[in-house]
C-alpha cells in the first residue's frame, strides 16, 4: 500500500505499534491475511440437519453456513442475486429454501436460484440461470474432522497444508470424547473490546501476563479461585516455591503458519474420582487405559490456529476471534460437549466456562482491560516499538517444524508476527 | 423488613433496597440477601430453561458470588480501576404467584441499569427481573434473582457488576 513500508514495522524481537492502531493497516490485513488464508467458520454440530443454518459476519460481509441434503456443508455469501439484499436474517434456524424479503426471489440450500416471481417479464437475454444470480459459495470450503474452514481466495495452500501439525490440537480435543465426537450446541459467550485483534491473538500464547493481569483472581494465600471441576479442581496454587507463577513455567510452542500452543499446569495429574471414573472407563473402552489416563491429564492448555480460532483443550471450548476494525474485535467462546461422556462432565464445563470465559468472567475481563489499555497506550508517540524479545534466540526445535520456547517465552508472538509479515509482504 | 404475606409496597421496598446495595457498592450485604442455596442467574439466551446445558452470562451460587465480590474488592482488579458507578431503576413490579412453599413467592419487574466508568463508553442495560423470594425468620431472602436482559444473546463488553 502506498506510503506504508510493511517490512519496516516488524523486527525479529519488536513490533511497531502502528500495526495495531492504523486503520489502513487493518484494511490491508483484511485483504492480505483474512481474505487469503483459511478462516474457521463453525463446527458441523451447529448445523446437524439438512437445512440447518448459522449466519455470521466476516470482515463486514454477511455469510451463511448451511447443511445440505447430501450432508455436506456449504458456506455462502448471504446476498440476494437480484438487487443484493441480505437474504438470511436470523442468526440460526432451519430452512427448506431461503427467500429474499424484498422481491421474493428464492434460493436452494446450495445457493442456486430456485424461484423468481413474475419471471416472464425478464427479457430473453437476461440469464437467470447464471450462478451469479444465486447466493455464491465462498471460493474454498474445507472441513477438518467437523471444523469447517473457508477461504475467500480461490488459490493458495490447502487446509491440510495451512494447518500442518497444528491439527493435533483438534485431534486432542476430539479424543476427549469417548465416541471421538464433539458437539458445540451449548450456546456461546460473546464479548467485544475496543482493541486490535492481534492483542487477543498474542494473549492466547502469553504465559507471561497472568501474574500481573490476573492478580485479582489470587487470594492472599497464593491460591487461585476454583476454576475447574474434579480432583484437580478446587482452589489451586498460583505460585511455585520460588515465587514464580506456575503458568509462567509451562512453555509455549510455535507451529508453522503462525499457530501456537501453551502447555498446561495440570499435565502431570490425571482427573480422578466421582464422575471422572465413569468418564475414564468410557475413554478407556475407546482408547485403552493408558491413553485414557493421558487424556484426563490435560497436557495442553490450548492450541491457537492463526488467525481465527483457538482450541481450548484443557477447558473443552472453542474460541473464535473476529476482527471488526483496527480498534474493535469480537470474541466468541463455545463450550464443547464430549459425546459419550457422562452428562455431568458437560454441566461442569458450562459452569466453569461461565466464570473463566464469559463477558462477565473472573479471567477474561482483566485481559479485555489490558487489550483496551494497549490500544490507548499504543497511540502515544515517543517510543513506538513493542518488545517481544523474551527467550529470543533460545527457541529450540521440537519436531515437525514446531519450535519450543521455555517458560514465559514470547516465541508465540514472534511466530504470529513472522507469518503476519510474510503474508502482508505479498501483494 | 418484616412481612409474611407479599404486599406490593413491601415487595417494591425490598427490590429498591436490593439494587440500592449494588449502587452503593455494599456487595457483601447484597450477597447476604440470598438464601444459602440462592442463585444469581443471567441467562445468555431468551427463555433459557437450563443453566447447565447452555452458557449463561452469570450463574452464581454462593461460592462463585463470594469469589466475585472478593475480586471486586481486590486492589488489582484492573477492569475496575477506576470502578464503575451505576444506577439501577426498578419498575412495573408485579407479584406473579405464590411460590411452592407457603412462604415463597415470585415477583416480576422491569429494570434499567446505567453504568459509567471513567474513560469508557456509557452503558445502558435493560430487561426483566424475576425474583424468587422466601421469608426466612421474618426477613425476605432471594432464592433466585433471574435477570433476562433484552439483549441477552448479544455481544458484551467486559461485565463486572451485577445487574
Ligand atoms: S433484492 Fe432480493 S428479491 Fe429483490
Ligand atoms: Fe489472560
Amino acid at each position: 500500500m502506498d506510503g506504508i513500508d510493511i517490512g519496516s514495522l516488524v523486527r525479529d524481537d519488536a513490533i511497531h505499534q502502528s500495526v495495531y492502531t492504523d486503520p489502513k493497516i487493518f484494511d490491508l490485513e483484511v485483504e492480505r491475511i483474512f481474505r487469503r488464508v483459511w478462516i474457521y467458520i463453525g463446527h458441523e454440530s451447529e448445523v446437524k440437519e439438512p437445512g440447518d443454518f448459522q449466519s455470521l459476519d466476516l470482515f463486514g460481509q454477511p455469510i451463511v453456513m448451511v447443511r445440505q441434503r447430501d450432508q455436506s456443508i456449504k458456506v455462502l455469501f448471504n446476498r440476494c442475486g437480484h438487487r443484493g439484499a441480505k437474504v438470511v436474517n436470523e442468526p440460526c434456524g432451519n430452512a427448506h429454501t431461503f427467500r429474499c424479503c424484498y422481491h421474493g426471489w428464492a434460493f436452494k440450500l446450495d445457493g442456486a436460484l430456485a424461484g423468481v416471481p413474475q419471471r416472464e417479464d425478464y427479457p430473453a437475454d437476461v440469464d437467470l440461470d447464471d450462478p451469479a444470480r444465486g447466493m455464491p459459495s465462498l471460493p474454498r470450503v474445507a472441513n477438518y474432522r467437523g471444523f469447517v474452514f473457508a477461504s475467500f481466495s480461490p488459490t493458495g495452500q490447502s487446509l491440510a497444508e495451512w494447518l500442518g501439525p497444528a491439527t493435533m490440537g483438534i485431534d486432542e480435543l476430539i479424543a476427549c470424547s469417548p465416541e471421538e465426537k464433539i458437539d458445540l450446541s451449548g450456546g456461546v459467550h460473546r464479548y467485544r473490546y475496543r482493541g486490535n485483534w492481534k492483542h487477543q491473538f498474542e494473549n492466547l500464547a502469553d504465559t507471561y501476563h497472568p501474574n500481573a493481569a490476573h492478580d485479582s483472581t489470587v487470594d492472599e494465600d497464593g491460591m487461585q479461585f476454583k476454576r475447574r471441576p474434579g480432583s484437580t479442581g478446587g482452589r489451586a496454587p498460583f505460585y511455585d516455591k520460588d515465587g514464580m507463577p506456575l503458568v509462567s513455567k509451562i512453555g509455549v510452542w510455535a507451529f508453522p503458519n503462525g499457530h501456537t500452543s501453551e502447555g498446561s499446569m495440570f499435565s502431570s495429574v490425571s482427573q480422578t474420582g466421582g464422575v471422572w471414573e465413569e468418564y475414564r472407563a468410557a475413554l478407556a473402552a475407546r482408547h485403552g487405559a493408558e491413553k485414557a489416563d493421558d487424556i484426563l491429564k490435560q497436557k495442553r492448555h490450548s492450541l491457537t490456529i492463526y488467525p481465527s480460532v483457538d482450541i481450548l483443550i484443557a477447558q473443552h471450548a472453542v474460541r473464535i476471534v473476529r476482527p471488526i476494525a483496527a480498534d474493535l474485535t469480537e470474541v466468541l467462546v463455545y463450550p464443547v460437549r464430549m459425546v459419550g461422556a457422562p452428562p455431568q462432565v458437560f454441566r461442569d464445563i458450562v459452569k466453569y466456562l461461565n466464570i473463566t470465559h464469559s463477558a462477565g468472567s473472573f479471567v477474561q475481563t482483566d485481559d479485555l482491560e489490558a487489550f483496551r489499555r494497549c490500544q490507548i497506550g499504543q497511540s502515544a508517540e515517543g517510543s513506538p516499538w513493542c518488545l517481544i524479545a523474551r527467550g529470543h534466540r533460545s527457541d529450540v526445535t521440537d519436531n515437525n517444524g514446531v519450535m519450543h520456547g521455555d517458560r514465559a517465552s514470547e516465541i508465540g508472538q514472534r511466530n504470529q508476527h513472522k507469518v503476519w509479515l510474510s503474508l502482508m509482504n505479498v501483494r | 423488613m418484616d412481612f409474611k404475606a407479599p404486599d406490593l409496597r413491601a415487595v417494591e421496598a425490598f427490590l429498591y433496597e436490593e439494587v440500592r446495595l449494588l449502587d452503593d457498592r455494599e456487595f457483601e450485604k447484597w450477597s447476604d440477601l440470598f438464601t444459602d442455596d440462592g442463585i444469581y442467574w443471567v441467562p445468555a439466551k431468551p427463555d433459557q430453561k437450563d443453566p447447565y446445558d447452555h452458557v449463561s452470562l452469570f450463574f452464581d451460587d454462593k461460592e462463585i458470588r463470594e469469589t466475585r465480590i472478593k475480586r471486586l474488592r481486590h486492589p488489582k482488579i484492573h477492569v475496575q480501576i477506576p470502578h464503575s458507578r451505576t444506577i439501577h431503576l426498578v419498575s412495573n413490579v408485579t407479584i406473579l404467584e405464590k411460590g411452592l412453599a407457603p412462604a415463597d413467592f415470585v415477583t416480576r419487574s422491569n429494570f434499567i441499569m446505567m453504568e459509567d466508568r471513567l474513560g469508557d463508553e456509557r452503558r445502558i442495560y435493560g430487561g426483566r427481573y424475576t425474583h424468587h423470594l422466601r421469608v426466612v425468620d421474618g426477613a425476605v431472602r432471594m432464592i433466585q434473582k433471574r435477570v433476562d436482559l433484552t439483549d441477552c444473546d448479544g455481544i458484551y463488553p467486559a461485565l463486572t457488576l451485577p445487574f
